[in-house]
């Protein structure tokens, strides 16, 4: 009996599902016939009329718009990985700090913390490009010496020029994000018990060495499926370069779509490019975590 | 089971009925906005003396008015639109959606924006004739595009002005690179702050955005011209009672500046033609003869309607660009051809 | 063993800041860093900001476009909402008051969309002229509210024993947390009017509020999952011997119980909900940062965004911390009920 009630069940979602998608693809085919817009590819191939102000590899305005689109997954793929490294880093330096004795530097990082988790990361990312970039002046301010100078031209380190759209967007991800992997790895650093903190202070141990050699190492597994979902976000919320103007995969997107007027198939598009990121992003941080649950 | 089972399949149907095939839809969106009773317009909302948005949250500008006289000729009431901001971006998907039903948002007229193959949509005659310029500070010294030859410029992106940029600078082979921004203040934060040598964008919008500044006097907007940019209200394409309607309401507007007809004189304007039976071509153009109105699918006196709430085409220049507005732009070409400009009404008959 | 207050202070300061040479240095290096950044921000708040921008436009940023005669409605139920969250969170333990709370919280939400959206004799405002902090508020709350059956039931399907239901809940989970929110939106806006019937029409603010409904929901069925794997199958089993069916179980047992485990987390989903509806701006809505960036085109305002943007943090700032507050008290009551 239950069986069959399974079976009866299993069929009918199986015809309400289907029904709503023919009906939405039907309602979709009246409208684009309306339209006189027929979903097609064929538009990829024709010339994107558009300069860029960076890209990965060589971009000319007479490319077409595939080649547009695959720079503007390179862009986005730069600002993701470069933001993933220096997220996780300010995140360890801001976690580990609230876990500190120095209460100066525990009230420092959970301000941070409670102040840019409770605003938007658009407006912070609006906030970086016009307030911080911006403002400064056109000649750069040379720090450490002359290896790394800032104008609102970008910045400068060792002879490698980020734009100032690259860098607001950077800053601003990393900023953002390294909150909330300090959260993260605070939550795995207090599931590592006391004893093991009193074990290595007792053995004279520095509390630098201590946190990288003990403490960390047991809070990983804790911390790493925190970790993976908030370099999804970052990921995700990559695609705000549009506010402050870094021609990454959505702003091509956005532009080619209204160049062109195909909204369905540029939409497709976009929605193909970030299963795949996802899939990347998923797919590396399993094999590190097999890597470090073997090595433990 | 086999209750639940046949309801979802009875109710599947009755769904799918609703969309059994295309629906005949040979109501015009003219019918639809009067049946509304309210006119939804497409305007941008951040462009000085075009549509900006008030304190009191209201809009103002020519590009308001316009979509105020067309809710005049359609409605028969100007008050009654419903103004929604839009991006560059989305301004042709909200029309072919029917997210709005007239665009009024500095949209250059084009082929490719025009034609069946490409968006597809319907322009109304061109309200303001303008080009695409650069400005640059005084400071720098620059004259020609050649000397911008490698450097970034400020430019609003999704436009036409970005792909004119593009034209002009590679036809005459300089590289530059664009810095492209959403919206016109940002393109203004990133050229005022030092971002860009020079911001390109409408003269018009050029010479608005920097009566802004504190102090216009140090920014120069080039000679050069790189485009021809007239600026047209339009509708989704395939309705022709709409696309008329809309295009005899502005003609309406040129048509009234060439006759001295306003906002002041339109009352006894009304009466002496009315007293006098010899005034044709006047009876016709009030809607006291004919059917002119009638003809368009609107009521025989929209001519009045438009130039009670809004005046003729002059007096809205006058009002929001005019020599005493926020953002004063000389007419030149967009003027009516008895003084010089490029707007001529074909004949009201 | 008494000791004058003057060498506990010192001592405390030496044991909490300059214990050791590197926390000296780290110590000393932090105050230099916050005198130096706390001179510069009160200078430039005081000096140098033109706050007229934000004190001229105060309705703008409340209210948005909506019409002037009708400012009262969206300030009533701006004002019920704050005195709630004070009582909420400071007269909540006296007895009878914390019985209706929970309702009065329900009950704002019809009462704010008949006070703002019209109806039961109020003119009838169209969602188009909502704006400001109000359709932001609006956007969070209403989106809030149809997510969190949806999120139940995509949680459940995911959980269900039948393939198809199974399959399509998890793909839709899946699918929904890879792409960008505003990709989402953007379907919202541009994209859902060519699925939907010839001259259907539905408000671009209730497809907003579709939008997020549908990105959230996703969110918060992977957090209740969470929740509902943490419950011991035992309990499930009890229920069973006990007579319930599977349904009651679900409902009285298992469900309230995954809900209580996840409400930091889904309370940490609204607030970035509230968030996030700041991305409406790039797509033309005039929410709290649409506005702003509409108001900065104004003439007069133009190059103000300091002025305007360090506001808006402060806007976003309260009342987010405002919402984690209340949260923080509704997991502490929660907590508390359960003893």
């Amino acid at each position: 009996m239950k069986r069959s009630k399974d079976f009866i069940i299993q069929i009918a979602t199986y015809i309400i599902l289907i029904g709503l998608f023919s009906i939405f693809a039907n309602n979709l085919t009246v409208n684009l016939t309306r339209n006189n817009m027929l979903i097609n590819f064929d538009w990829l191939k024709s010339p994107a009329g558009f300069a860029m102000a960076e890209s990965a590899l060589p971009f000319k305005p007479s490319d077409s718009y595939l080649w547009a689109i695959i720079i503007g997954w390179l862009n986005s793929l730069k600002v993701i990985f470069s933001g993933l490294i220096l997220a996780t880093l300010l995140g360890l330096v801001t976690g580990v700090s609230r876990t500190s004795k120095n209460i100066l530097l525990r009230t420092l990082s959970s301000t941070y913390i409670g102040l840019i988790r409770q605003v938007p990361l658009l407006l912070q990312l609006f906030f970086w490009y016009f307030v911080g970039f911006l403002s400064l002046s056109n000649s750069s301010i040379s720090l450490l010496g002359s290896l790394v100078s800032i104008s609102n031209h970008g910045i400068q380190i060792l002879g490698i020029n980020l734009s100032a759209e690259f860098s607001a967007l950077l800053i601003g991800l990393t900023v953002f994000t390294g909150a909330s992997i300090a959260e993260v790895i605070r939550g795995g650093i207090n599931s590592v018990p006391m004893g093991q903190w009193e074990a290595f202070r007792s053995l004279g141990i520095s509390e630098i060495m201590g946190i990288s050699k003990v403490i960390v190492p047991q809070a990983l597994p804790a911390i790493l499926p925190g970790l993976t979902s908030q370099y999804l976000n970052l990921a995700k919320n990559s695609t705000l370069a549009i506010a402050v103007g870094y021609s990454d995969i959505y702003a091509i997107s956005d532009t080619s779509i209204t160049q062109t007027g195909r909204a369905i198939e540029g939409f497709f598009i976009l929605m193909v490019s970030f299963l795949l990121l996802n899939l990347l992003i998923t797919e590396i941080m399993e094999l590190i975590n097999k890597l470090i649950l073997n090595s433990n | 089971m086999i209750k639940l089972f046949s309801r979802a399949v009875i109710g599947l149907s009755l769904l799918c009925s609703a969309c059994a095939g295309p629906t005949p839809n040979n109501l015009s969106r003219l019918d639809l906005i009067q049946k509304r009773g309210e006119l939804n317009c497409g305007v941008s909302g951040k462009i000085p003396g075009f549509s900006f948005l008030q304190s009191d949250g209201s809009y103002e500008g020519l590009d308001i008015d316009i979509c105020k006289a067309m809710a005049a000729a359609f409605i028969g009431n100007s008050s009654n639109v419903q103004y929604r901001p839009l991006t560059a971006a989305e301004r042709f998907t909200a029309l072919k959606t029917g997210e709005i039903d007239i665009l009024s948002r500095n949209t250059t007229h084009n082929l490719s924006r025009d034609s069946i193959g490409g968006n597809g949509l319907t322009f109304a005659p061109v309200v303001f004739h303008d080009g695409q310029g650069l400005m640059v500070k005084k400071s720098s010294g620059i004259n020609s595009l050649e000397e911008l030859r490698g450097s970034n410029i400020c430019v609003g992106s999704g436009t036409t002005t970005e792909q004119n940029l593009n034209d002009a600078f590679q036809e005459r082979n300089i590289a530059y690179k664009p810095i492209k921004y959403q919206d016109l203040n940002q393109v203004v934060a990133g050229y005022l702050q030092g971002r860009c040598k020079a911001m390109t964008s409408d003269r018009s919008q050029l010479a608005a955005a920097r009566s802004g500044f504190r102090e216009p006097k140090s920014h120069v907007i080039l000679e050069e011209v790189l485009s021809k940019e007239p600026l047209a209200p339009a509708s989704a394409g395939g309705d022709q009672k709409l696309s008329d309607a809309m295009r005899w309401v502005i003609y309406a507007l040129f048509a009234a500046e060439e006759q001295g007809i306003n906002k002041d004189n339109i009352n006894s304007k009304l009466l002496l033609a009315n007293s006098d039976p010899t005034m044709t071509s006047m009876r016709r153009f009030l809607g006291i003869d004919g059917e002119l109105g009638k003809k368009l699918g609107l009521k025989n006196e929209f001519v009045v309607n438009i130039i009670r709430s809004t005046g003729n085409y002059g007096e809205i220049y006058e009002r929001h660009l005019g020599k005493n507005s926020s953002v004063p732009i000389p007419r030149g070409l967009n003027n009516i051809y008895k003084s010089g400009g490029l707007f001529i009404a074909p004949p009201l008959k | 063993m008494q000791m004058n207050t003057r060498s506990t202070y010192i001592k405390l300061i030496r044991k909490n800041f300059f214990s050791n040479k590197l926390d000296s240095l780290i110590s000393t290096v932090l105050i230099i860093f916050i005198v130096w950044s706390l001179l510069k921000i009160t200078s430039w708040m005081i000096f140098v900001a033109n706050w007229s921008v934000v004190s001229n436009n105060l309705s703008l940023f409340t209210f948005g476009s909506y019409p002037r005669l009708e400012y009262w409605r969206p300030t009533l139920w701006l004002i019920i909402l704050i005195f709630l969250t004070l009582i909420t969170l400071f007269w909540s333990k006296k007895g009878i008051l914390r019985k209706y709370i929970p309702i009065a919280w329900i009950g704002m939400i019809p009462i704010g969309l008949i006070l703002i959206g019209g109806g039961l004799g109020l003119t009838p405002i169209h969602s188009r002229q909502w704006g400001g902090l109000t359709l932001t508020l609006i956007l969070t709350i209403l989106a809030s509210v149809i997510s969190f059956p949806l999120g139940i039931v995509l949680a459940l399907g995911r959980q269900s024993k039948i393939d198809v239901i199974h399959k399509a809940c998890r793909i839709y989970i899946e699918v929904m947390r890879a792409v960008p929110l505003i990709a989402v939106l953007f379907f919202g806006q541009l994209l859902i009017p060519l699925f939907l019937p010839v001259g259907l029409e539905i408000s671009r603010v209730l497809r907003a509020i579709l939008s997020f409904s549908l990105f959230v929901a996703a969110y918060i069925a992977e957090d209740l999952r969470g929740g509902l794997q943490a419950i011991p199958k035992t309990q499930k089993e009890a229920a069973s011997v006990l007579g319930f069916s599977p349904i009651q179980t679900m409902q009285l047992i298992v469900l309230p119980q995954a809900i209580r485990t996840a409400i930091p987390s889904l309370t940490n989903q609204v607030i970035g909900l509230l968030q996030n509806t700041s991305l409406m701006a790039i797509l033309g809505l005039i929410e709290l940062l649409g506005i702003s960036r509409s108001l900065l085109a104004n003439p007069n305002y133009i190059g103000l965004y300091m002025e305007v943007y360090v506001w808006l943090a402060f806007l976003y700032w309260a009342v987010c911390t405002i919402m984690a507050l209340l949260s923080r008290h509704l997991e502490k009551q929660l907590t508390y009920g359960r003893g």
